[in-house]
């Protein structure tokens, strides 16, 4: 089974998911946790801290896999419920590779997520909702936001289920969750 | 009318032409810049009308033509509120005009990820 959610910004998504990963674990095959943030500094050192405390005794093996996802998969682990947190951290490490900008990241991004979904048994993701706003960024920032909108509409295609999170209150857009 | 809403880039536009069946000839992208084709029976991108009709000093967005048969509309009013003053209340105006739109329309869909959800 895939899951994708999104929504805005501590709306309760990854508590959200790491329960349906754990949930989707109970039929085998073990649980990870793909860590995909690269940390730049001591507000993404302390996101980590805060992320590692509620994941906390849920059982998750942490793969720690920033770019090329693909890899993370194994023979041994391909069986198991991964949790990606998040789609969003994932393109961001693909497109501004140590200080350079790579235009063609999301199409690559689309085919990692679309590659290592139909590698794993079951996958939840978690995206971003940074689509709303009046104003316009750079171009730079507007190519991230409409490369992440490709993303999460092929993840949408393929996923079992998609869900917004608002609020901690779940719209259901497809399917059912696994809790 | 049907109304259309939902973030940048959510697929809004894909989702109408399949739903209403439109062709490309039925569609008008609304710009800033220029007045629209209301001959057409679908006006997307109409939060770019209210901006037009901001600068031009109107409040035209609210009379939707009779034969407007879809109307698309990006959600410009949830993010952070723009520094620019005219953006500003461009953000505020949308809103309104969008809900007011809503209000007309026989049905709501908002689309996500590609996926659509009827609100109404």
């Amino acid at each position: 089974m895939k899951i994708l959610f999104s929504g805005g910004c501590k709306n309760g998504k990854s508590t959200l998911a790491e329960d349906c990963a754990v949930a989707l674990s109970r039929s085998g095959g073990g649980l990870y946790y793909i860590a995909t943030m690269i940390p730049h500094d001591d507000e993404d050192e302390l996101r980590i801290k805060r992320h590692l405390h509620n994941r906390a005794g849920k059982g998750f093996t942490t793969l720690e896999q920033g770019v090329n996802l693909p890899d993370c998969v194994t023979k041994e682990n391909a069986k198991g419920s991964f949790l990606l947190d998040s789609v969003t951290a994932l393109l961001t490490n693909e497109m501004y590779h140590d200080g350079i900008y790579e235009p063609a990241a999301p199409d690559k991004v689309v085919k990692d997520l679309l590659d290592f979904a139909a590698k794993v048994e079951n996958a939840v993701f978690v995206s971003d909702f940074i689509y709303a706003d009046a104003d316009r960024y750079n171009e730079f920032t507007e190519e991230y936001r409409e490369g992440l909108a490709r993303c999460d509409k092929a993840l949408a295609e393929i996923c079992d289920t998609v869900a917004e999170v608002c609020t901690g209150c779940i719209t259901l857009y497809k399917g059912e969750l696994p809790l | 009318m049907h109304f259309v809403i939902g973030g940048a880039w959510q697929g809004k536009l894909d989702y109408a032409k399949k739903a209403f069946d439109l062709k490309e000839e039925d569609i008008f992208r609304c710009t800033a810049e220029a007045e629209p084709d209301f001959s057409r029976p679908c006006l997307t991108h109409y939060e770019q009308y209210v901006l037009y009709c901001i600068r031009k000093g109107t409040q035209d967005y609210y009379n939707i033509p009779e034969n407007c048969k879809v109307i698309i509309a990006d959600d410009i009013f949830c993010g952070v509120v723009p520094i620019d003053e005219e953006i500003r209340l461009w953000r505020e105006e949308s809103g309104r005009a969008l809900t007011a739109a809503a209000e007309k329309a026989e049905t709501v869909t908002r689309v996500f990820c590609g996926l659509p959800k009827r609100l109404k």
